[in-house]
């Protein structure tokens, strides 16, 4: 197949499941479902994260991710810092890859 | 002409109720701004979604130029390589799409690939559906283009707990896309000369700030077990599917944990 079509397929794909949830729903959701939609935040958050820090090559090692993860996650635990979480994580992974 | 002494409301002297509810009104970090025009509110959430959205940069631009080098091994002209970032506008899929362009697989896999990979975005929509119930709908299906795992993260909480409204959502969106855009094409010009960003651990720069992000869903119970259920199926996932579901599993089981839980603690 073309690139452009291949590429203009995965543009497709891609915005339909961006966009059917905002127009394909009319009434706004019940309380039930809202109670529901409330726990997506941070499910998302954790699925996102997790892997990343634990199996990044998709399979468990004591990696410099791994304790980057811990130390990164700990500052943001103590902190909620966005620029001190980001720091203390890159820098952290700067220095465990010189050892590990 | 004179002034007469009871005159419009706007020229009369603030009784002394109000001054006092303005003393304490100061003790708030974040007083409500409802003194200032319309125009005004939606304009300084917007540049406060640009500001929100600016530490992800420093994540979006390696990872920009990690795609356009990918690109151009798979054989991609510079024009192919930039109109799949302004038109297909997901990170990660164009990544993995590269990889796949590269090794010759056919089209159809490759569009197959991208639905999964983005499947998950099918979450952020709905979670916003209450924020954004108000918009028109031109507003949403122009909104919906820039709903990436990074705008969605910077918003969420902003908006659902209704301290902004939507053009704090399109400050990020803006500032994202932007991004992704001008990174793509640094890694066009520059070439083969872009040092590995994980030798310099960037590719845990999303990590790092969604984990700031997930912080204040951790106060109670639900929302912790919503968490601990979505990563540990993340993980399950992962290693037992391989491929690249194990976001959407992890993020739709610990959904329905977290509610699980709190229906539960309620009995």
């Amino acid at each position: 197949m073309n690139i452009w079509l291949t590429m203009l397929g995965m543009a497709f794909v891609t915005y339909s499941v961006r966009v059917l949830p905002l127009v394909a729903v009319r009434v706004k959701p019940g309380p039930g479902f809202e109670q529901v939609l409330r726990y997506v935040p941070p499910a998302v958050f954790a699925a996102l994260i997790v892997p990343e820090f634990i199996i990044p090559q998709g399979k468990f090692e004591f990696s410099p991710a791994f304790f980057a993860g811990i130390i990164g996650v700990t500052v943001a635990w103590r902190t909620q810092n966005m620029a001190l979480t980001i720091l203390a994580g890159i820098s952290s992974f700067a220095v465990l890859r010189l050892f590990m | 002409m004179t002034i007469p002494p009871t005159g419009d409301s706007s020229s009369r002297p603030r009784p002394a109720a109000l001054n006092a509810a303005t003393a304490t009104e100061n003790l708030n970090p974040d007083p409500p701004t409802e003194t200032s025009p319309d125009n005004v509110k939606p304009r300084s959430e917007f540049i406060q979604g640009v500001i929100g959205s600016l530490p992800l940069w420093l994540g979006i631009i390696p990872f920009g130029l990690a795609y356009s080098l990918a690109a151009k091994t798979a054989g991609l002209n510079p024009f192919e390589i930039q109109g799949m970032s302004l038109l297909v506008y997901a990170g990660a899929a164009q990544l993995i799409a590269s990889g796949l362009f590269a090794s010759g697989a056919p089209g159809l896999s490759i569009i197959l690939v991208t639905l999964i990979v983005n499947l998950r975005h099918i979450l952020f929509g709905t979670s916003l559906l209450t924020a954004l119930a108000h918009l028109k709908w031109w507003q949403k299906v122009l909104l919906a283009y820039g709903l990436t795992d990074e705008a969605y993260a910077v918003s969420v909480r902003k908006l659902t707990q209704k301290q902004a409204g939507p053009a704090f959502l399109v400050g990020a969106i803006v500032s994202l896309y932007l991004c992704w855009q001008a990174s793509t094409f640094l890694g066009l010009l520059l070439g083969g000369v872009i040092p590995d960003p994980t030798t310099l651990g960037l590719q845990l720069v999303f990590p790092l700030s969604f984990s700031v992000m997930l912080m204040p869903y951790l106060k109670l119970g639900p929302g912790q077990a919503a968490a601990l259920a979505a990563g540990a199926l993340a993980i399950a996932a992962k290693l037992l599917l391989g491929g690249n579901w194990y976001i959407l599993i992890g993020a739709a089981g610990g959904t329905i944990v977290g509610f699980l839980v709190e229906k539960k603690s309620k009995l």
